[in-house]
């Protein structure tokens, strides 16, 4: 990420500081380098970048892939050589293919898959959403702040799996309560980033804001919301993980459906190959998502770590 | 519309007997300002400070750190009250920041989430312009500051001096009557500095603003100066004024440049020998 940011930097030639600078230079240089030359050694130069970046970018996805074969090989042969251990109880990988295999071709792991990540996502849009904007009334409001601080630390400190059984006994066995419980455990995090981002914006900004005279409500909205932006989004980052934590524990105990439901009904019918194929889908998906975001990330947010905080 | 401006020009002759010179912009009445400080102590950054800034000067405030230059170009920008006194701007008690006071900060203050040109932008959409009007107001104010090249740049991608361009461009283009500048040229390497100097001489010339200048540099407070307020710290007030009577544009090696630096030197050192 550090690199693309490298990158356009050392693209931008300064459009007049330095044009001078640029001039003088010039007039020495061209004793012994001719322009046709210079276009030449230019041209070179540009073709190695672009070769050596395509070399590391290869090498890097060749040793990506040469890591989970390795890893797929120990599991392979881990349960085979170490004495003790029943290949029904811990399946090695071409004990789970054929599982897996199945699993996909009759749609079930992708019917799980989807209604694991319906959930999943609606509780972190909610959550986050709420999230933010506590976070910018408690970081910009000293009242609002004085008046939830204890309140809601303290409701951060109970880990949201404890609300589990309330939920089902609230809520029910549907839809709702996981989605209450991925919403509730979401917004905290959310919530504690954006606070502090939107605390810690800088004065300057602010008072930019004002004097090219912004509002209360637009210096909120575009202004503090996108100066605290770095730390909002280390929030929802650090949301998505305790979002599939919540998920699976909801889906554990009262599901008929998702990834943590496919978990918990392989332990009902003692098939722990199916168990590794629920977890394999939960690693990938939490791989995946997490991937989305940080490419999403330098698209949507060009500037984002480009400059030092 | 006619008789009361006939009662204004008749009016206003009596109110500042100069008749033709520029009545006063910025009006700073026996302003003091005490903060707190550590130990639950008070300093006073401003102690009784009275200055009048006529409509259109250049005036630059110089002075070692503590002596309260920035306190008092952020009471005129509107960010700070006065402990004790008045600022008034145009005639009215100052009571909040206004596009009508630019500020160009010493730090990078560019939002780093715009290009250049929506940073400069920024103000006229607080103003509910459309969108096309905005455009092109801050294409003319970037081309005025010369940088119609980097419109689409974001400040990460701009160096130092050109990042102060655009934020000397995103305080013009809400036509402020007044420019507040807080050592804008401080963290940008020498040449650069001069050739910003220069530059914003001749907006200044062209478009006839105010300018209140905090430099910490004698030598760019006289190339640069109408006046030089000379300040000094603990309590922080004002030394003397220092009228600089030179034509422009101004020369460095002049003789007359370097008699005008020694003063504004003499007077820090005479601070040295009474203020510790």
């Amino acid at each position: 990420m550090h690199r693309s940011a490298g990158s356009s930097i050392s693209k931008v030639t300064p459009v007049t500081d330095t044009a001078e600078a640029q001039t003088n230079g010039a007039a020495r240089v061209s004793l012994d380098l001719t322009p046709e030359r210079r276009e030449e050694i230019e041209t070179q130069f540009q073709q190695d970048q672009l070769r050596n970046r395509r070399r590391r970018r290869q090498n890097r996805l060749a040793l990506n892939i040469l890591g989970i074969i390795l890893f797929l090989i120990l599991w392979e042969v881990a349960p085979r050589v170490v004495p003790g251990v029943n290949l029904q109880m811990f399946p090695p990988p071409s004990g789970v293919v054929g599982t897996l295999w199945e699993l996909v071709s009759n749609g079930d792991l992708a019917k799980h898959a989807w209604s694991s990540l319906k959930r999943a996502l609606s509780g972190f849009v909610l959550g986050s959403v709420i999230g933010i904007v506590a976070g910018l009334l408690t970081g910009r409001l000293q009242i609002v702040r004085d008046l939830s601080d204890p309140v809601l630390h303290s409701l951060r400190s109970i880990p949201s799996i404890a609300f589990v059984p309330l939920a089902i006994v609230w809520f029910g066995l549907g839809e709702a309560p996981k989605v209450a419980l991925i919403t509730w455990g979401t917004f905290f995090p959310v919530w504690v980033n954006t606070f502090i981002g939107v605390r810690d914006v800088p004065n300057i900004y602010v008072r930019s804001a004002a004097s090219l005279g912004a509002s209360a409500s637009s210096t909120m909205i575009q202004v503090v919301l996108p100066a605290a932006l770095p730390f909002i989004i280390a929030g929802l980052r650090q949301a998505t993980a305790s979002a599939f934590v919540i998920l699976v524990a909801a889906e554990l105990v009262g599901a008929s459906s998702g990834l943590g439901y496919l978990i918990s009904f392989s332990h009902l019918v003692f098939r722990v190959d199916m168990m590794f194929v629920g977890l394999m889908a939960l690693g990938a998906l939490g791989f995946l998502a997490d991937a989305l975001f940080a490419a999403a990330l330098y698209k949507i947010f060009p500037w984002y770590g480009a400059e030092a905080r | 519309m006619t008789p009361s401006n006939r009662a204004a020009a008749t009016v206003r002759p009596d109110a500042n007997p100069a008749g033709q010179s520029k009545r006063d912009i910025v009006e700073i009445d026996n302003v003091s300002k005490l903060y707190p400080s550590a130990e639950g102590k008070a300093t006073w950054a401003l102690l009784d400070v009275s200055l009048a800034i006529p409509d259109g000067e250049f005036i630059c405030a110089i002075g070692p750190s503590g002596c309260g230059k920035t306190t008092l170009l952020n009471m005129i920008a509107g960010f700070i009250d006065p402990t004790h006194g008045e600022v008034r701007f145009d005639g009215e008690p100052i009571t909040g920041a206004a596009p009508e006071r630019g500020v160009v900060f010493q730090e990078y203050a560019l939002f780093p989430w715009l290009t250049a040109q929506r940073n400069v932008e920024f103000g006229l959409k607080m103003q509910g312009m459309s969108r096309a009007e905005r455009r092109d107001r801050a294409a003319e104010v970037l081309e005025m500051v010369g940088l119609a090249g980097a419109a689409k740049r974001y400040p990460f991608e701009l160096s130092g001096g050109m990042r102060q361009r655009v934020a000397v461009a995103r305080a013009l283009v809400n036509h402020p009557r007044i420019l507040l500048m807080d050592e804008p040229f401080a963290a940008v390497d020498a040449l650069t500095r001069s050739t910003l100097q220069t530059e914003l001489l001749r907006i200044w010339e062209d478009i006839g603003i105010t300018i209140f200048f905090i430099t910490h540099n004698i030598e760019e407070a006289v190339y640069l100066g109408d006046r030089i307020l000379v300040m000094s710290p603990n309590p922080g007030r004002v030394q003397e004024v220092v009228d600089v009577d030179l034509p422009r544009p101004r020369q460095r090696s002049d003789a007359e440049f370097g008699k005008l630096y020694a003063q504004v030197s003499g007077i820090f050192h005479q601070q040295g020998d009474t203020g510790d």
